[in-house]
């Protein structure tokens, strides 16, 4: 049986014995590699699932739709590892139970797409600290290694450009399965921190706050590069970020659902080379 | 432009050390240039990141942040918190091209007088010899409100 | 519309020789909002303080900038001067133009410029100022003292003294902390025991004052005026109402050798005890790690005897709870494990003792009646060698500080050795000897010059046992040459050190600690007693290393801040806290974590039918204390500081 066969009799046996509401998963999209996610409540429809090379959306996000948890049913959802890690800050920021949540976790590697054990969040700790350690171990970005290596004023003149390009759509908030705020900053007006218009000083200060509030909390899915309309790789400032908190106070984002949030914790020894 | 460049520097400082650390400064008479201007706020835990960015856009070409040294918050642990967003906040700055010497980061408590009226000298240098930080003055003059230098 | 009016203080010539008020004044008129702009020579002064409260009545202000010394100087007076003209106090700031300007620039052109600036901005900010209210706290008139030693005696019969109620906590079963183990007392000599006991009496036959010895704090919550404390009164197994203290039981149990706290470790005591024989309340306790029946089912010897049926196996632990205004720690100290300073022999030498040792030989009711001889042999000692700072002023040891009665209490051991032994040699290693305080010096010459006391200025290296004796090998740094002493007996002045649980403590009070696990005062010359926590003070040696003058000073002025607190049926705090805004507010818990006093709650936002929508922070007024780290946390600007929003920090660095 092929994996998505595997996947979709599981679906089907967990909508059909009513232990989850719903399944959230994969389907067709408009081309051949696009996938949608779709939303299954009956299991006559989970022919309609697909799990392919192709299904890298991190699924995560959907599940804060308002209400949706709310009468305490559980919800079944496609998860790449990266994508458990989110459910693990979702949880661990009090905005899901994931008690609620049954993760049909699987894992690409290659064009290969892999079954992962596992059914409760918890049940994947070992492939999250697994990849923590890779993470560790594996350099930046190449684009990001090379912005290193610039002058300050390279790198100004870089991000310049690619934030001249932002529209202020903000594709890439509602694509973060982090960006869950009731009311963003940005749409705050009283006062009015960051500039609405779209000129490059108002998109860069828009792309800086937002990856500032991820810091410690992406997950490096790659939604928001993806969703991005003009290809501003905002990958490459919220896996800075990643990097800081992974060096600096080893923190890896969404290790598991008891991790306290790196900016409302502290140790009194946590490094401070740049302070004077 | 005739004139020799005086950046324009901004500190965002806690009133319980930094800010007393200013006023012993001038108590004792210290002299230092009189490019900083100081926004006082109750602790370093209250300096948003956003508070940076105003700042720039008002035409700064310096900004420092101070308050208390670790274990000396009045509030006994807003600067460790503090202390973590400067971290993230600053590599974000850096890997978006603001050059280090742009944001300054110190513990001067209220006995330093001396370091902050040094500390005010030093970096007033640094920026001075950097010059105006022109890629974001054509940020903001696009914006159609000059900088206010 | 904003009507703001600008004064600009000259300071005399402090400000004005630099600052060209006439100019800074010109250049307000002109700014949006400001309807008037004027200088005076000094602001503070009382014609000055009128001329703003008829100019707010007249022109009907809206917010008052002053543009004069630091807000750290006059804030308070001139924001009582526009409550007075019936502006609210909190619609005027300083625009600090002399500490921050004209005292630190030379340049009158550049230091005109800036003071424009700085005062233009606090205009921005002002504009949005709130009018806001200070928040009242009712105060409950009952204070909690942790710890039953001299300093927590103290203040508690200080409050009680005035009227207020007391809750008097002590962990051990009785009264007396360490000074009840103390032979005789420097620099008087009086007997510890005589000016101790009738303080542990008196404390617990007042009516004001509320025992629970036994016990320790579990849980405080709430501020100050305001806490709710959960005691943890520990199990004693003796009915306290029952027993009459005969001492029955304390004869008949068979489980003897046990190595007595009180005696630290120089006698034995029972399973059933009390901890020495003026215990307040003497009434024992069962010790049950070590009472046989508690070990192996069978026993109950102290059951049997007892004439008033007091034994009660079953007993449990209870938890108290307390309503309380205001708390004083007193939670004493520890005197330093020499474990670390092998080469002292302690532990392995048996007649090796650490200071407090020696006070329970010395002491007519410790194991030996008060007659010093050693442990090993019970022999009097015809030499003793006393090693100084055993522990203190040794930063490679982890202790960097000076415990600060050492000098006084080995001085005070060379004298009673003496006036026990007349024959007896006492040599003291010492480093310095600090005796400040009064009387003090005068103590320690005395030592020198009429009890023997022989002093050598130097460090101890090494100690081992040869024929009988205790062989103590160190330098004699001012003949500049080694010395070796054949001792009977050694004592270590080992350094005093928190209570081992003392950092648990600070956390369940809320109190900060330093690197040792002393507690931090709020201000170590100007406000000592007082924590960073409101309504909660120090005593004694649980703050810094202090003697039994020093403990009682400190806790009469904790009592005296108990009862100015008490005084009161309203506390009127800061109305600078935080507030959030509910309706945007997505109950992360991030401000939760962050904030340094639990002052934010987690509430349920309901439905008309009371079912639960969500919830979200809340911040309790009473614990706040405006610090604003939470704010900053806040992704979506949901929390917000009074005094200082995110609209004034704007506005003002927008204004610059």
């Amino acid at each position: 049986m092929s994996i998505q066969e595997q996947y979709r009799s599981r679906a089907k046996e967990l909508l059909g014995e009513g232990s989850v509401k719903m399944v959230i998963g994969y389907g067709v999209g408009t081309t051949a590699t696009r996938r949608r996610p779709i939303f299954i409540t009956s299991p006559d429809e989970t022919d309609r699932l697909v799990l392919d090379a192709s299904c890298r959306t991190n699924l995560a996000g959907y599940l804060l739709r308002e209400g949706l948890l709310a009468d305490q049913k559980s919800i079944a959802v496609f998860l790449l590892p990266d994508g458990v890690r989110a459910l693990n800050i979702l949880a661990a920021e009090s905005q899901l139970a994931t008690a609620q949540i049954v993760v049909l976790g699987f894992e690409i590697k290659g064009e290969e797409v892999k079954p992962l054990e596992g059914t409760a969040a918890g049940d994947f700790s070992a492939i999250i600290a697994e990849r923590k350690e890779q993470r560790k171990a594996q350099p930046s970005h190449e684009m990001a290694v090379k912005l290193e290596e610039m002058t300050p004023a390279e790198r100004f003149a870089f991000w310049e450009k690619e934030f001249s390009r932002c529209i202020k759509c903000y594709a890439c908030r509602a694509a973060c399965p982090m960006c869950w705020c009731r009311r963003c900053v940005v749409d705050n007006n009283q006062p009015q921190w960051v500039n609405t218009s779209s000129h490059t000083l108002g998109n860069l200060e828009w792309n800086l706050v937002r990856a500032f509030h991820l810091a410690g909390r992406c997950v490096e899915c790659g939604n928001c590069s993806e969703a991005c309309p003009v290809n501003i790789p905002l990958h490459l400032l919220n896996g800075r970020m990643t990097d800081e908190v992974l060096t600096a106070f080893d923190h890896y984002p969404g290790a598991d659902e008891q991790q306290e949030p790196v900016l409302a914790s502290f140790r009194k020894d946590d490094p401070e080379t740049f302070i004077l | 432009m005739s004139e020799p460049f005086e950046p324009k520097i901004v500190a965002f400082v806690c009133t319980y050390c930094t800010y007393a650390g200013a006023d012993l400064a001038g108590t004792s008479r210290l002299k230092y240039p009189p490019n900083v201007r100081i926004v006082r706020l109750p602790c370093t835990g209250r300096i948003s990141p956003m508070f940076i960015l105003k700042a720039f856009q008002k035409g700064a070409d310096g900004v420092l942040v101070s308050g208390c040294h670790p274990g000396d918050c009045h509030f006994d642990h807003g600067n460790y918190h503090a202390r973590r967003r400067w971290t993230a906040f600053n590599a974000l700055l850096q890997f978006t091209g603001v050059p280090e010497e742009r944001v300054k980061f110190s513990w001067i408590s209220a006995a330093e007088g001396i370091k902050f009226a040094e500390l005010i000298d030093s970096i007033t240098e640094e920026i001075r010899t950097a010059g105006p930080f022109e890629q974001y003055h054509k940020l903001i003059a696009e914006t159609g409100s000059a900088a206010s230098v | 519309m904003a009507k703001i009016g600008v004064f600009v203080c000259h300071c005399g010539e402090n400000i004005a020789a630099k600052v060209d008020c006439t100019k800074l004044v010109a250049a307000m008129e002109g700014h949006p909002g400001v309807a008037i702009a004027h200088e005076y020579k000094y602001f503070c002064s009382e014609p000055g303080q009128e001329s703003i409260k008829k100019a707010v009545a007249e022109y009907g202000l809206t917010g008052v900038i002053v543009a004069a010394c630091s807000p750290r100087m006059h804030e308070a007076t001139f924001r009582t001067a526009c409550a007075e003209a019936g502006l609210n106090p909190y619609l005027c700031e300083i625009a600090n133009i002399r500490e921050q300007c004209s005292w630190v620039h030379n340049d009158g052109e550049q230091a005109t410029r800036k003071a424009i600036e700085i005062t233009r901005s606090l205009v921005e900010k002002v504009k949005r100022n709130n009018e806001l209210q200070p928040i009242e706290v009712p105060v409950t008139r009952r204070a909690l003292v942790i710890g039953g030693g001299i300093a927590g005696i103290q203040a508690a019969l200080d409050i009680a003294n005035a009227g207020g109620e007391v809750v008097l906590v002590e962990r051990e079963a009785s009264l007396g902390g360490h000074m009840a183990q103390l032979s005789e007392t420097f620099p008087t000599l009086d007997c510890s025991q005589c000016i101790m006991t009738p303080r542990m009496v008196e404390a617990a036959r007042h009516p004001k004052i509320r025992l629970l010895t036994y016990s320790e704090i579990e849980k405080v919550e709430g501020f100050i005026g305001n806490f709710n404390v959960t005691v943890r009164q520990k199990a004693r197994f003796v009915d306290m109402n029952l027993c009459t203290g005969c001492g029955e039981c304390m004869q008949k149990c068979p489980a003897k050798k046990i190595s007595g706290e009180f005696d630290c470790g120089l006698a034995n005591r029972t399973a059933i005890y009390t901890p020495f024989a003026q215990a307040v309340p003497n009434k024992p306790v069962i010790d049950s790690e070590h009472c046989i029946f508690f070990k192996n089912g069978k026993c109950k010897a102290c059951q049997r005897v007892c004439p008033t049926d007091a034994i009660n196996f079953e007993m449990e632990d209870e938890l108290v709870e307390l309503e309380i205004g205001a708390i004083v720690v007193a939670t004493g100290f520890q005197v330093q494990n020499t474990a670390l300073y092998g080469e002292y022999g302690y532990g392995r030498y048996p007649d090796v003792l650490t200071g407090l040792q020696f006070e329970r030989l010395a002491s007519a009711s410790g194991p030996t009646g008060g007659k010093i001889t050693r442990p090993s042999d019970g022999k009097e000692p015809e030499t003793i060698v006393f090693i100084q700072c055993a522990g203190s002023r040794d930063p490679s040891k982890g202790i960097a500080y000076c415990s600060k009665i050492c000098c006084m209490y080995t001085a005070k051991h060379a004298m009673l050795y003496r006036h026990k032994n007349h024959d007896g040699n006492s040599r003291i290693f010492y480093m310095d000897i600090r005796a400040a305080g009064k009387g003090y010096d005068e103590f320690t010459r005395r030592a020198i010059e009429e009890d023997g006391a022989g002093y050598v200025r130097g460090r101890v290296s090494k100690l081992w046992q040869e024929n009988g004796k205790l062989m103590v090998r160190g330098a004699d740094t001012l003949l500049g040459r080694p010395v070796e002493v054949a001792a009977d007996m050694v004592v270590l002045a080992t350094a005093m050190v928190p209570q081992p649980d003392s950092k648990e403590l600070g956390k369940t009070l809320g109190i900060g600690y330093d690197e040792y696990g002393f507690f931090n005062e709020a201000h170590l010359k100007l406000r000592p007693v007082e924590t960073a926590t409101a309504g909660i003070f120090l005593a004694g040696a649980c703050q810094s290393p202090k003697d039994i003058p020093d403990s009682v000073a400190q806790a009469s002025a904790c009592a005296s801040k108990v009862l100015a607190l008490f005084s009161r049926d309203k506390l009127e705090r800061e109305p600078v806290i935080a507030q959030n805004n509910e309706a945007t507010c997505s109950g992360c818990w991030g401000c939760v974590l962050a904030c340094p006093y639990n002052a934010i709650e987690k509430k349920d936002l309901t439905d008309r039918s009371g079912n639960l929508i969500r919830r979200v922070a809340s911040v309790n007024a009473g614990l706040c204390q405006g610090c604003g780290t939470c704010v900053t946390f806040c992704r979506s600007n949901s929390i917000d500081l009074a005094g200082f929003t995110e609209k004034q920090i704007f506005a003002e660095v927008m204004g610059l």
